[in-house]
């Protein structure tokens, strides 16, 4: 493991609400995320999941806390900077793909680097290298309308990592897939994770899914209840995952 | 539950969703009917009977263009509805309704629509009419008293136009919506994806497209004879054609070039923007082409504007270079007539010739003025100098003659005749044709030629010589006093005057020009407000379809700036591209005005032209503001 540290979460902290009706979906939650990780966050409905990814993806704010990415504290940049952030530093995969239907994979994948004026023979060369790896290549000229589900979300997940993001969170991106599209998806993200080449945050509530990641840590009730950590089988790691699911449900 | 009481909650539900339609459709009835109304309004009537007879003929003409332009736009508007309305009532499929039922429900929904239209229209256009003819009078400086007075027959004639054309569009969506597949309905909302149009088909279509717009470039300028009416209108066609088949061809394929090309495309946030184009091609080169028509005929219309306020200008002052023409046997009367006229008004200037009148039937020539009184070159130059107007003509050669003509208001000949003249047996050749207002009203409803002194001299014993006395009074008030005098004078020595001429400045004659000019300021004003809108309510409705992709941009931490000039890129391009191809349209249209009215109006093309463009530039930058705010991105 890596010890560069991408993302510092200290006492995360998030109420919503009036002041007397006031509702704590985060309770104070610490987390360090190292280059190269690949982390799964689960947990069951209402456990602050999406909160949470929406607090590191700085959509929105914590009440109180820290998220330091690369060294900046997040909760503390203004909209400009933000966004300098988003484009250059972090990765979306999200759950309905949010692929642009008005331009060719080609042009969706390579689209954050043309924006960002990087030069086209690198955004060319950039695109045909990880449609390479996620089995694109032939569908690059296809309008978004004219790819399946699968191929779709293989094409965000290339567009996220175009830019070479200090991190990738991704939002539910099997939640749409049928479960061979996820299988392969989740290879890819995993080989591209095993190659060194990107560090990712996942949230999930599928086992499934969760059990590529390296590292899974429960939500619930707003804090961290417990981290499993991936062994030799993928299998024995499902296994576990499920365990720990009705554990806590129980 | 019935299908017209359906029909009749739909329409009740969703009138504020059809309110653009109807806004439009009742803006076409009401400019129709406005400018029908003034045929059947006696406004005009004050002007005399001839200026009313020529505005009528003026507004039946117009009312023609108009006509064209009403089914151009209901086709336009009723179009874009279809679509909108087909993704939504093609659910009905599913619950057992068959094509023919829900084409029924169409018609019906239409019907109500329709005749909300034809009410608002007629309802507004009511109101509007006599504050349409108040503008119209101001604008034409004619002072006249307007009684409201709205006959019956101008709304029977509107509502009858409106109505064949309205339901002629209502049965072909029928029969679009009871031609369409199950899918075609259902998958309506999948419509506006983008297909890649065959590169040889857009190739075809281009070079039709400039082949045929050439065309009507070359008809609108070519000159002729009776036919250039013909050729005008055969011009019109094959533009509207033209530019139809190069919105459809030359603009999808330079953009798929473009989108193709990966290196071009990638370098200076392109992609976005032009990808953007290319996707909504299909559904908008109809806007373009339409826009750029609609342009097309405002220019023409302003241009033609300032050329008819700028020709009655000159028109006025050509017959009023003179007050007064005395035509007279005997010569030596200049002084005294002089003296006889500044007892009643002082003098601006005074002048005289003579000229050599010859029998009708010694002169034959294939003009068609049949023109028979001489002029002297020196006495045309004499005179020239002496009332100080412009004189640049060469000496006619022997057997050489040059016309004084007339300023014409405009003429549907527009070849440049090659005028031989037969004088007693001998031929003459017309070398040029001089519109300076040597001889006034008489120039004008006489004409003469310019012939040099030997020549002169030789037709004399043909012919009787007369002379032309001619004044301009200077206290224009005093008019009416002097001509009374004149008439005495004249009638008092028949033995020394012929006959006079008495041109009041005060007169009416021609008004019926300014009322055209005035008339030609509205058409632009309708054919600018209805482009501008066309181009407005599309990117208005195209923003809120765009409204998703730039919130996905936004998540994707796209920078405020990057999307906003992506924005502005986008409707530049919108903009500009109708806009080009007018501007060079422009130039042939405004140029087969000015030939027929004889006079370069290319100074007055280029102003025309930048006035759309500023109007235009407003519109764009009204549309960047909404565009923005509709897709999130201000």
């Amino acid at each position: 493991m890596s010890e560069k540290k991408v993302v510092e979460i200290k006492n995360l902290m998030k109420n919503y609400g009036a002041k007397d009706f006031q509702t704590t979906v985060l309770k104070g939650i610490d987390l360090t995320i190292f280059e190269h990780d690949f982390i799964a966050i689960m947990g069951p409905s209402g456990s602050g999941k999406t909160t949470f990814l929406n607090i590191l993806s700085t959509i929105d704010k914590p009440t109180q806390g820290s998220v330091l990415l690369d060294g900046n504290d997040i909760t503390r940049m203004q909209n400009k900077a933000l966004s300098k952030l988003r484009r250059d530093k972090i990765g979306f995969i999200f759950q309905d793909y949010s692929l642009l239907d008005t331009m060719t994979l080609q042009d969706n994948i390579a689209l954050p680097l043309s924006l960002n004026n990087v030069s086209n023979e690198l955004c060319i060369q950039k695109t045909e290298e990880l449609s390479r790896t996620f089995g694109l290549k032939e569908h690059l000229k296809k309008y978004p309308y004219q790819l399946s589900g699968g191929q779709k979300q293989r094409g965000a997940a290339c567009r996220a990592l175009i830019t070479k993001p200090e991190i990738i969170f991704a939002d539910e991106p099997t939640g749409a897939l049928d479960s061979k599209s996820s299988r392969d998806l989740l290879e890819c993200l995993k080989e591209v994770n095993d190659l060194g080449q990107a560090t990712i945050l996942m949230v999930t509530h599928d086992p499934f899914c969760a059990s590529y990641a390296k590292d899974v840590y429960i939500l619930s009730d707003g804090l961290i209840q417990c981290k499993l950590s991936h062994g030799e089988d993928r299998k024995e790691f499902y296994d576990r995952i499920i365990d720990m699911q009705v554990l806590q449900q129980a | 539950m019935s299908i017209t009481k359906l029909a009749f909650i739909n329409f009740k539900s969703s009138f504020e969703r059809y309110l653009s339609l109807v806004v439009s459709l009742s803006f076409t009835i009401l400019i129709f009917l406005n400018f029908q109304n003034i045929i059947y309004s006696d406004v005009f009537q004050v002007l005399g009977s001839r200026n009313k007879e020529y505005i009528d003929i003026i507004v039946q003409s117009i009312s023609f263009v108009l006509g064209c332009f009403m089914l151009f736009f209901i086709w336009y508007a009723m179009n874009v509805f279809l679509k909108k309305r087909k993704k939504e009532i093609g659910v009905y499929i599913f619950m057992g309704l068959t094509n023919q039922r829900i084409g029924k429900l169409y018609i019906l929904e239409m019907i109500m629509i329709g005749f909300s239209a034809l009410i608002f229209g007629v309802g507004f256009g009511i109101i509007t009419t006599q504050l349409f003819q108040m503008i119209l009078l101001a604008l034409s400086d004619i002072a006249v008293e307007i009684n409201f007075k709205f006959t019956i027959e101008p709304i029977l004639i509107t509502g009858i136009v409106y109505l064949i054309i309205y339901m002629i569009f209502v049965f072909k969506g029928y029969i679009n919506i009871v031609r369409s597949s199950i899918k075609d309905m259902i998958s309506a909302s999948k419509q506006n994806e983008y297909v890649r149009q065959n590169l040889v088909i857009l190739f075809i279509k281009t070079v039709l497209g400039l082949f045929i717009l050439i065309a009507g470039y070359y008809m609108a300028i070519k000159d002729g004879g009776q036919e250039v009416l013909g050729n005008v209108l055969l011009a019109v066609v094959l533009v509207v054609i033209g530019v139809y088949l190069l919105f459809g061809g030359f603009i999808p394929m330079i953009f798929q070039g473009l989108v193709r090309n990966k290196k071009f495309l990638y370098k200076k946030q392109r992609t976005l923007w032009i990808n953007n184009v290319i996707f909504r091609i299909k559904k908008n080169y109809n806007t373009y082409a339409m826009v750029c028509i609609l342009t097309l005929c405002s220019v023409t219309a302003l241009a033609t504007s300032f050329a008819m306020k700028n020709r009655y200008d000159n028109m006025i002052q050509f017959r009023n270079t003179y007050t007064f023409q005395f035509l007279s046997e005997k010569s030596g009367l200049r002084q005294e007539t002089q003296a006889f006229i500044e007892q009643y008004s002082k003098l601006e200037y005074a002048s005289e010739i003579s000229v050599v009148n010859l029998e009708r039937s010694l002169v034959k020539s294939n003009d068609f003025n049949k023109i028979s009184s001489f002029l002297s070159y020196s006495k045309v130059k004499q005179l020239a100098q002496e009332i100080g107007l412009e004189f640049s003509l060469e000496e006619p050669k022997d057997h050489e003659v040059i016309q004084t003509g007339h300023m014409p208001l405009l003429s549907l000949i527009t070849e440049d005749a090659n005028i031989e003249i037969t004088i007693h047996g001998e031929n003459y050749k017309q070398i040029r044709e001089t519109k300076v207002s040597y001889l006034g009203y008489l120039q004008e409803s006489l004409g003469f030629y310019i012939v040099n002194d030997k020549e002169y001299e030789k037709l004399k014993p043909f012919g009787e010589e007369l002379f032309i006395y001619n004044y301009k009074i200077s206290e224009l008030s005093k008019f009416q006093e002097v001509k009374k005098a004149v008439d005495g004078l004249v009638e008092q020595k028949k033995e020394s005057y012929l006959g006079r001429v008495a041109i009041d400045p005060e007169s009416s004659e021609i008004d019926w020009i300014k009322v055209l000019y005035s008339i030609c300021i509205f058409m632009f004003m309708v054919f600018i407000l209805a482009s501008g809108s066309i181009m407005f309510m599309k990117l208005y409705n195209d923003a809120f379809e765009e409204r998703e992709r730039y919130l996905i941009l936004k998540k994707m931490g796209m920078e405020h700036k990057v999307l906003k000039k992506s924005i502005v890129n986008e409707l530049r391009i919108s903009y500009i591209l109708p806009l080009i191809i007018m501007a060079i349209s422009s130039y042939f249209s405004v140029h087969a005005l000015g030939k027929m009215m004889f006079t370069n109006l290319f100074s007055i093309n280029v102003i025309t032209v930048l006035i759309v463009f500023v109007i235009f530039f407003l519109f764009y930058e009204m549309s960047i503001r909404v565009y923005q705010k509709n897709t999130g991105v201000l």
